[in-house]
């Protein structure tokens, strides 16, 4: 099981700042990340790092509302198409997500799916043809 | 059980004979200050003396405006020579609101402190850390007084500097504490930073919480934080301080001390007199002071006396917990507001956290009230559909509280900036 850290943010100046900051003082790398917002003033920005459990207790001993949240990575080839591709195939197995996210690299590409609340989402979607990056790699991406 | 049980559970007839007793006694002291002197002179309606309580309903009110008028002499009975003390406002706006006491007065009120902590339970073999601030402020003296009359060891720690305030706490074995309710919520919050836990960690048996208005979802959150129960103090620095209603074991409203205060519940805007059980403004009279005495002082606190006799055995009435000023009412699209309400509200929600500010803004022609809610850390469970839901939901249940719509703003815990001393939850800012 992956996790990615989902972290509350208030759409301020200088809040971010509180995050990375404890990053950096924990030598955590983010892998890849994605940051949103509502028209509340607030928002979460979902972060891919390299320990996501000495994130999450680093960021909550800071303060900072974190929470860990299940995620599935799909690797897929780095050219035109892949993505249209990918989402088919999760599309045909009937799953619907909130949040994701990508990241590419040499040759490889990422899909990152939040699935904490989607149940049994990384048996469908293998049951799918979809191949499912080992958590041992997540953490990795390279 | 009590700390002077003939005049704690002196029968109602004669406890209002005693009333007045010492209230005839007090128009005497009074008419020897400027202002009374001044009042009751040029106006031959009032008369010297009453024969029962609501004779008072034939006197003037006093209100703080002429306090401050009367700066600093006006109220005095008695020449410097016998003054011992004063206790002030700050006086940002205008002039400071000033009490002068002589050694009775100061001798008074420390025993109403004392018999106001006996009431909690508090006894001389505690110790009691008073976690506020000494100097002008009452809290700090006139806790201290009591503490030292009633014979428990006391640590006069101040207000602020939490981690002190912990070491003192573990250092000497603090059982008790007084502190404003906003103030203990920081200092819990301090507790679990340091990795401690004030349940296990400390020798705590109970605490006193007052000088701040605060609801009852507050108190047993506070009970909760710190396993122990927080009883309520009432006071206002026109009548000395705190020790003026205090709550009993069974925290079911505050006994009033009838022998030193005459009470009186009005409708604010009529000043009729309401019936008990019903809500109006809080109205006092000093029945044993000689240095300053008031008569009929509006406190602009809002309570009512709850009916029926309380289990203590206490024969003084009670009153109940203070659910606002009449002065810290806003109006907003014409519905009168209390921020009572809405703490009230928010204090109920578990996912809330300690603090909220309120904001009262006109944008684009239209008065809003925004209220910036904290979130509690452990709630968060990292999705927008949650926090939305949330939000929606602190939207409606407040709206059918107050009638009128509000903007919340979810913000991050420990973002909203502490207050030093009382919490300031309301900030004004629309367009006159």
């Amino acid at each position: 099981m992956a996790y990615q850290v989902s972290v509350f943010l208030e759409n301020k100046i200088g809040h971010m700042e509180r995050i990375t900051a404890v990053l950096k003082a924990a030598g955590i790398n983010i892998l890849t990340m994605n940051l949103n917002h509502t028209t509340g003033g607030w928002g979460i920005v979902n972060l891919l790092v390299d320990q996501p459990e000495l994130a999450y207790g680093q960021l909550s001993d800071a303060g900072i509302s974190a929470a860990l949240r299940r995620i599935v990575v799909l690797p897929m080839e780095d050219k035109p198409g892949s993505l249209d591709g990918l989402l088919r195939k999760i599309a045909g197995a009937g799953i619907n997500f909130t949040t994701a996210y990508g990241r590419s690299g040499r040759g490889t590409a990422w899909f990152v799916v939040d699935t904490e609340d989607i149940p049994d989402a990384e048996t469908i979607l293998k049951s799918a043809g979809l191949e499912i990056l080992p958590d041992e790699t997540v953490y990795t991406l390279d | 059980m009590y700390w002077e049980k003939e005049l704690e559970t002196l029968p109602e007839k004669e406890l209002r004979q005693l009333q007045v007793n010492r209230l005839n006694i007090t128009l005497a002291h009074a008419r020897r200050s400027p202002f009374y002197g001044e009042l009751f002179g040029r106006n031959g309606n009032h008369p010297e003396s009453v024969n029962d309580v609501k004779g008072i309903e034939s006197l003037p009110f006093t209100v703080k405006q002429q306090l401050r008028d009367h700066f600093p002499y006006g109220f005095l009975t008695l020449p410097q020579k016998e003054i011992i003390r004063l206790h002030s406002s700050s006086g940002t706006t205008g002039n400071p609101t000033v009490i002068f006491h002589n050694r009775h007065d100061i001798d008074s009120w420390a025993n109403l402190m004392a018999r106001s902590l006996f009431c909690a339970g508090v006894r001389d073999t505690d110790v009691f850390q008073n976690i506020v601030g000494y100097g002008l402020f009452t809290g700090g003296l006139g806790f201290q007084y009591g503490i030292e009359k009633l014979g428990a060891l006391s640590i006069p720690a101040g207000a602020g500097n939490s981690l002190r305030q912990i070491k003192l706490m573990r250092d000497y074995g603090t059982t008790a504490i007084h502190a404003i309710p906003s103030y203990l919520t920081r200092l819990y919050d301090v507790f679990r930073e340091e990795h401690l836990n004030p349940q296990k960690d400390t020798r705590l048996r109970l605490l006193c919480i007052g000088a701040e208005p605060h609801t009852e979802e507050q108190r047993q959150r506070i009970q909760e934080m710190f396993g122990v129960k927080a009883y309520n103090s009432f006071g206002l620095s026109e009548m000395n301080g705190p020790g003026v209603a205090f709550e009993c074991e069974y925290q079911n409203g505050l006994h009033i001390w009838e022998d030193a205060f005459l009470v009186e519940i009005v409708n604010p805007d009529t000043l009729q007199p309401v019936p008990d059980g019903e809500f109006g403004e809080l109205v006092m009279t000093t029945l044993d002071r000689q240095a300053n005495p008031l008569i009929r002082y509006r406190t602009r606190d809002i309570t009512r006396i709850i009916p029926g006799a309380c289990p203590c055995g206490r024969t003084h009435r009670r009153i109940d917990r203070i659910t606002g000023r009449t002065d810290d009412m806003f109006i907003l699209k014409g519905c009168n507001i209390f921020p009572m309400q809405i703490e009230g509200v928010l204090m109920k929600i578990p996912e809330v956290g300690t603090d909220y500010r309120i904001t009262l803004e006109t944008v684009s022609d239209q008065d809003t009230m925004v209220i910036d809610v904290e979130i509690k850390k452990d709630c968060f469970r990292g999705d927008l559909a949650f926090l939305d839901k949330l939000q929606k939901r602190l939207t409606h249940l407040i709206r059918d509280e107050v009638l009128v719509t509000p903007v919340i703003r979810l913000v991050e815990p420990g973002s909203l900036p502490k207050a030093e001393g009382k919490a300031v939850r309301v900030y004004d800012t629309r367009k006159r």
